[in-house]
C-alpha cells in the first residue's frame, strides 16, 4: 500500500499544526518520522488514517492512500501509544478484534491470534486479561492485534514510548522481525533518534510547530537488523551525528518556546 | 487460617451481643432493663419465627414479597438500561427529557407509595411498581452514565480497525455499560427489596411488611423482630449473590478498580 501526502497543512482553528508536509511511503517500505514534541507527527498521522474529526480540524492538500484519496481505514492498522486494547477482553479476544470487524471465521481467527501470540511470547498468557499483564505485554498484544487482520499499511504513534530502554528494544528488534517477514508498509513515529534509526529504511525529520519536513534521510543500514548490535556499530553512530546536527536545532529552539 | 480467625472473632462478636441483649430484655431469670414489650428478647422472637413457619403464613408472605421484589428488579433493570440506551444514543431526547428525570431521581422514590397504591390497589402491582422504580433510576443513570463515559481512545481503536456502528456497540460501548450497571447491581437488589416492603407497609394483603404492620400495630414486638431477622437474612442473601454474579462477569476489571 502506498501512502502518499501532498502538500498537506493541517489547522486546528488557528492553530497551524503541519505546513505544507509531503511525504511518499511506497509500498512495503518502513519510514520512521522523528521530532520535538509538538511538532505533528500525530495529527498528521491521524490525518493519514482518517481519524481527524472534520468539525475542529482543517486538512489542506492532498493524503493519498494508493492513489485514491478517501482512504478505507480498515486496510490500515493503527498502533497507538496508550494501550488502547479492551480492558475485558482477554489477550486472545483482543487480537481477534480486527479479524472479527472482517468476517474472518472464528477457527481461522483462534488460529491466527494464537500463531502472532507465540511469535512474540505471549502464548501463555491468552487468558488473561489487560490489566493482569505488564506494559510491554499490552504493547506486543496491541503490535500483533493490528498484525493480525493483515492491513496493507500500519500506523504506529509513539508505540514503544511509555516502555523501559530494555523492553523498547525487545520489541523494535520483534518489530523488524516481523516486518522482515511481512514487507507491510509501516510509518512510525518517535521522538527517539536511535529507535528511529534503528528501525526505518527512511528517517523523516521535522522541524517544531508548525511541523514541516526538514529532511529526509536514507538509512543505508542492511537488513535484517539487530537493533542491540547495531547500536554498538560505527555506522549508527555516524548516522545518529550527522541526523542529530538537524534535529538539535528544533529540540532546541522548542525548548525556548 | 486468617480466615477462620476472623470468622471465629465475628462469630464470637454476634452470639457476645446477642447474650448481652437475651439478658438486657429479661433473659437468663434477670430483672429486665429494657421492656420486652417494646425491644423483643431475641430467645422469644426466635421461637416466634417457629411458630410463624408453623403457621404456613411465613412462606406465604416470604413469597408475596420476594415475587414483587424480583419481577420490580427485572422490569427495572430493563427499562433502566432501555432507556438508559436511547437517551444515550439520542442526545435530542437527552437533552430534553433529562431534567424531568433528574427531577423525578431527587424525589424519595418511597414517597410514591401512596401514589401507587391509589393507582394499583393493594394487590402486587402496586409493589412491583415501587420496586420498579426504585431500581429503575439507578440502573437508568448508570447506564447514561456509561455511556457517556465510554472511553473515546477505544472508540477510536475499533474505528481505525474498520469497525462500524454496530462494532463499536458490541466492542466498546455495551461492555462498558454492562460494567456500569453490574457495579450497580448490589444497590439495586437492595433497593428492589426495600421497594417491596414499603409499598407492602402502606396498604397491602399479603407480605413480610405487610405482616410486619400488623404486628407492631398489635405490639407483637416478638413477630415484628421475627419478621426483620428474615429480611435481614433475605438482604443479606441476595446482596451476597448480587456480589458473586458481579464479580463473575466483572473480572476484567483489576481489583483496585475506583467503583469495585
Amino acid at each position: 500500500m502506498r501512502i502518499s501526502v501532498d502538500h498537506t497543512s493541517i489547522r486546528f482553528g488557528r492553530l497551524e499544526v503541519v505546513t505544507d508536509v509531503s511525504l511518499d511511503v511506497p509500498s512495503g517500505d518502513f519510514v520512521t518520522i522523528v521530532g520535538p514534541s509538538g511538532c505533528g507527527q500525530s495529527t498528521l498521522l491521524n490525518a493519514i488514517a482518517g481519524l481527524l474529526s472534520e468539525a475542529d480540524s482543517e486538512v489542506e492538500g492532498g493524503i493519498s492512500i494508493d492513489g485514491s484519496s478517501r482512504g478505507t481505514p480498515s486496510r490500515l492498522g493503527y498502533v497507538f501509544q496508550r494501550d488502547t486494547l479492551l480492558p475485558w477482553a482477554t489477550l486472545l479476544a483482543n487480537v481477534q478484534v480486527g479479524m472479527t470487524i472482517r468476517g474472518i471465521p472464528k477457527p481461522e481467527r483462534v488460529r491466527r491470534a494464537r500463531d502472532l501470540m507465540k511469535t512474540v511470547g505471549l502464548d501463555e498468557f491468552e487468558s488473561y486479561y489487560p490489566h493482569q499483564v505488564s506494559g510491554g505485554m499490552r504493547q506486543r498484544t496491541q503490535l500483533i492485534r493490528s498484525l493480525a487482520y493483515e492491513p496493507e499499511a500500519i500506523l504506529m504513534d509513539e508505540p514503544f514510548g511509555a516502555l523501559d530502554a530494555q523492553n523498547r528494544m525487545l520489541l523494535q528488534a520483534e518489530l523488524l522481525r516481523i516486518w522482515d517477514l511481512r514487507r507491510v508498509t509501516i510509518v512510525f513515529v518517535t521522538h527517539d533518534l536511535a529507535e528511529a534509526i534503528v528501525l526505518g529504511q527512511r528517517v523523516v525529520v521535522m522541524s517544531r510547530r508548525p511541523g514541516r519536513v526538514k529532511r529526509i534521510y536514507e538509512i543505508p543500514l542492511p537488513s535484517p537488523r539487530d537493533p542491540f548490535e547495531l547500536r554498538a556499530s560505527p555506522q549508527f553512530a555516524q548516522l545518529e551525528t550527522r541526523i542529530w546536527g538537524d534535529l538539535r536545532d528544533e529540540f532546541r529552539a522548542g525548548a525556548t518556546v | 487460617m486468617r480466615r477462620l480467625r476472623v470468622g471465629a472473632q465475628r462469630l464470637a462478636f454476634v452470639a457476645f451481643v446477642l447474650i448481652l441483649w437475651e439478658a438486657a430484655t429479661g433473659g437468663f431469670g434477670l430483672r429486665p432493663v429494657l421492656d420486652p414489650i417494646i425491644v423483643a428478647r431475641p430467645s422469644r422472637a426466635i421461637a416466634e419465627l417457629g411458630s410463624y413457619a408453623q403457621s404456613g403464613l411465613l412462606w406465604k408472605d416470604l413469597a408475596a414479597t420476594l415475587e414483587a421484589a424480583t419481577i420490580g428488579l427485572v422490569l427495572g433493570m430493563v427499562g433502566g438500561v432501555a432507556l438508559g440506551l436511547l437517551l444515550g444514543y439520542v442526545r435530542p431526547i437527552a437533552e430534553t427529557v433529562e431534567p424531568v428525570l433528574v427531577g423525578l431521581n431527587s424525589l424519595p422514590r418511597i414517597a410514591l407509595a401512596p401514589v401507587l397504591i391509589i393507582a394499583f390497589g393493594l394487590g402486587i402491582a402496586s409493589k412491583i411498581f415501587l420496586a420498579l422504580f426504585t431500581v429503575f433510576f439507578v440502573v437508568f443513570f448508570n447506564t447514561y452514565l456509561g455511556i457517556r463515559s465510554v472511553d473515546p481512545e477505544l472508540v477510536r481503536a475499533v474505528r481505525v480497525m474498520g469497525g462500524t456502528r454496530a462494532h463499536l456497540a458490541r466492542f466498546v460501548v455495551l461492555p462498558s455499560v454492562f460494567s456500569w450497571i453490574f457495579a450497580a447491581l448490589r444497590t439495586s437488589v437492595s433497593f428492589a427489596l426495600s421497594g417491596a416492603v414499603v409499598g407492602e407497609f402502606v396498604g397491602s394483603t399479603a407480605g413480610l411488611g405487610y405482616r410486619m404492620t400488623i404486628a407492631a400495630g398489635l405490639l407483637d414486638t416478638n413477630r415484628t423482630y421475627a419478621i426483620l431477622l428474615v429480611l435481614m437474612v433475605i438482604a443479606v442473601t441476595l446482596v451476597e449473590i448480587a456480589k458473586r454474579v458481579e464479580d463473575r462477569l466483572l473480572r476484567w476489571r483489576p481489583a483496585t478498580a475506583l467503583f469495585a
